[in-house]
């Protein structure tokens, strides 16, 4: 394999990996917001318990998270320096405002409201979560105003050999980022919700004693899936003329293009579907009492992530053999280092993110396991304190 | 606005490796201290540096674009070894399951920017232990709370590969001024608050 199909097979790796992460953090801290409102304004202890024992599962796994995002960055320097020297200015620019404004700002909100539990007034806990939730998303949207640049370059002018920002605000509303952005989103939550379903019909199928926790948690989880899941597939299919309009050819990228897109939307048809079936059977808890379906929530679980796998396939290798759409060719960004050097990465850093994807596994599994009251044994050390 | 943005790039990473002392240090030390104790000391700093240096490549990407690539691809290796010793030091640290793995996650790293300093020192890569010893010394004054030696070890951790980046020539590297303007007055209130509320995160956990 030559350096640039080895740097694209990492890119995609890497960025697969990191965005299992991704959406499951999003997802959790809508979730969280709404638990931790819930809480702060009756004071029901219900409503507290569901946000310290969800809220140690989004630790976890932002904490995991957090390193695939540190390698994803470094990433960009190391494999692809082509793009800094040639559009580094344009697409620099959305790139720091996601580290700056919303990474950085974020991971310190989140810190605050960890070591803050039991030790700050509870608004002033409860705004830390929504400013956590809300850099949160401010991150998806800086990563998909950049995103959006290489599928539909707007807002620069070329100089010489490089280009240089000359409208911000185009970047902004580009319709290749605008739309793409509300498909992230309502994917996020709807993993949120059929991760929380999956959990909590786990724990009735081992006959847990919290019944009216999980029973909350599982309604709090059809429900959101039931409500994110049209968005999602009406964001979804409102990119399509703008593909047509904007990278008309990327049905034609590669021969098996189609599959993935069509794998997702199946995936994204029956969660919708499945889980406005699921709604009349809450009443009366009859899903619980039934007991067949809690398994196949518990098998749904990986759906929506593979689903969100298979959409950025097609987003990504639909744009070849661009990097930057019309600008910038692939192989030109790739940088000047040996094939040998990008393997050796490749390998390292594959089989330390299998691994990472198993210890966020591990943990998750732990923590679900042990329940909503668990003597404060060390999950991880920042979930020692939740 | 170029000495404002080399200001922030030094600041930035001054802050990751100011801090880095705190938990790769901790690691290192891991062999002959009482671990448990040991590693819960290090909790409301762990991950606290690494956002120091999250932001910094933002920076170095978007500020210093034909810096940027030259630099990381230019030592490519060395940097895969600190990044898959990050990735093994954080992950151990929250598995928590064999301490060695913590050990062996922090020596990576810290040789790892070891060998990135001798490499831009254009020194002899022996030059590569001045940083696990570095980040040794600040953990075992950090653990010890000796809290005279503290700002001194600090400084020693932070400013080795600061410096070494000064001897970089950066004119004709950098963004076009219309990019630093706009990104300015994002970095320039976010670094304080940022500062602000770490410090927070430490009072508030020591209370």
């Amino acid at each position: 394999m030559s350096a640039v199909d080895l740097a694209r097979l990492q890119f995609a790796l890497t960025t697969s990996f990191h965005f299992l992460f991704v959406l499951l953090t999003l997802g959790l801290v809508t979730l969280l917001v709404i638990m931790q409102t819930r809480f702060t304004i009756t004071g029901a202890p219900v409503h507290e318990r569901m946000t310290r024992f969800w809220g140690r599962i989004y630790v976890i796994n932002y904490a995991l998270g957090i390193v695939t995002g540190i390698v994803m960055e470094f990433q960009f320097g190391l494999n692809w320096s082509g793009l800094a020297t040639y559009a580094g200015d344009v697409f620099g620019a959305p790139l720091a405002m996601e580290t700056l404004i919303a990474f950085f700002l974020e991971s310190t909100f989140l810190g605050l409201w960890i070591f803050g539990w039991g030790r700050l007034n509870r608004w002033v806990h409860l705004s830390l979560l929504y400013l956590t939730a809300l850099t949160a998303y401010a991150s998806a949207f800086w990563i998909m105003a950049a995103n959006g640049f290489l599928q539909h370059p707007v807002g620069y002018r070329v100089e010489g050999n490089v280009l240089r920002l000359d409208d911000f605000s185009a970047l902004l509303s580009n319709p290749t980022f605008t739309s793409a952005l509300m498909h992230v989103v309502f994917a996020s939550i709807t993993v949120g919700g059929v991760f929380m379903t999956g959990v909590s019909a786990y724990h009735f199928i081992k006959r847990t004693p919290e019944v009216d926790f999980f029973r909350r948690s599982l309604r709090m989880g059809v429900i959101t899936t039931a409500l994110a899941t049209p968005s999602l597939i009406g964001a979804g299919f409102a990119q399509f003329p703008i593909i047509a309009k904007f990278q008309p050819d990327k049905t034609e990228a590669a021969p098996w293009i189609g599959a993935p897109l069509g794998f997702m939307i199946i995936i994204g048809m029956t969660l919708t579907m499945v889980s406005w079936l699921t709604l009349p059977l809450l009443i009366k808890d009859a899903v619980i009492r039934m007991r067949f379906p809690l398994y196949l929530m518990v098998i749904g679980i990986p759906l929506p992530f593979c689903a969100a796998i298979f959409g950025w396939v097609f987003r990504e290798v639909g744009r070849q053999p661009w990097l930057i759409y019309g600008l910038l060719r692939t192989e030109d960004a790739v940088s000047h280092v040996e094939p040998q050097q990008i393997l050796l990465s490749l390998i390292v850093f594959t089989s330390l993110f299998v691994l990472l994807a198993c210890v966020d596994w591990a943990l998750i599994a732990r923590a679900v396991r042990r329940g909503p009251d668990v003597a404060p044994a060390p999950v991880s050390p920042l979930v020692v304190t939740l | 606005m170029e000495t404002l943005w080399l200001v922030v790039l030094g600041v930035l990473t001054v802050g990751y490796f100011a801090l880095a002392g705190f938990d790769y240090g901790t690691g290192l030390l891991l062999p002959f201290r009482r671990r448990a104790e040991t590693l819960h000391r290090m909790t409301p700093f762990f991950l606290g540096n690494e956002v120091w240096l999250v932001a910094a490549i933002g920076v170095l990407f978007a500020a210093f674009p034909r810096l940027e690539g030259e630099l990381l691809s230019g030592a490519h290796s060395v940097f895969t070894l600190v990044l898959a010793g990050l990735v093994l030091f954080m992950a151990a640290v929250q598995l928590r399951l064999w301490w060695w793995l913590v050990f062996t996650g922090a020596l990576m790293v810290s040789v790892g920017w070891g060998l990135l300093l001798a490499h831009l020192l254009e020194a002899p890569w022996p030059v590569a232990f001045a940083m696990p010893v570095l980040f040794a010394v600040h953990g075992w004054v950090f653990q010890t709370k000796n809290w005279k030696l503290f700002p001194v070890t600090g400084l020693l951790c932070a400013l080795p590969i600061p410096l070494a980046f000064s001897s970089i020539y950066t004119s004709g590297l950098m963004a076009h001024t219309d990019t630093l303007g706009l990104l300015a007055w994002v970095a320039v209130p976010i670094i304080p608050l940022v500062v602000l509320l770490q410090w927070s995160i430490v009072a508030i956990s020591s209370r």
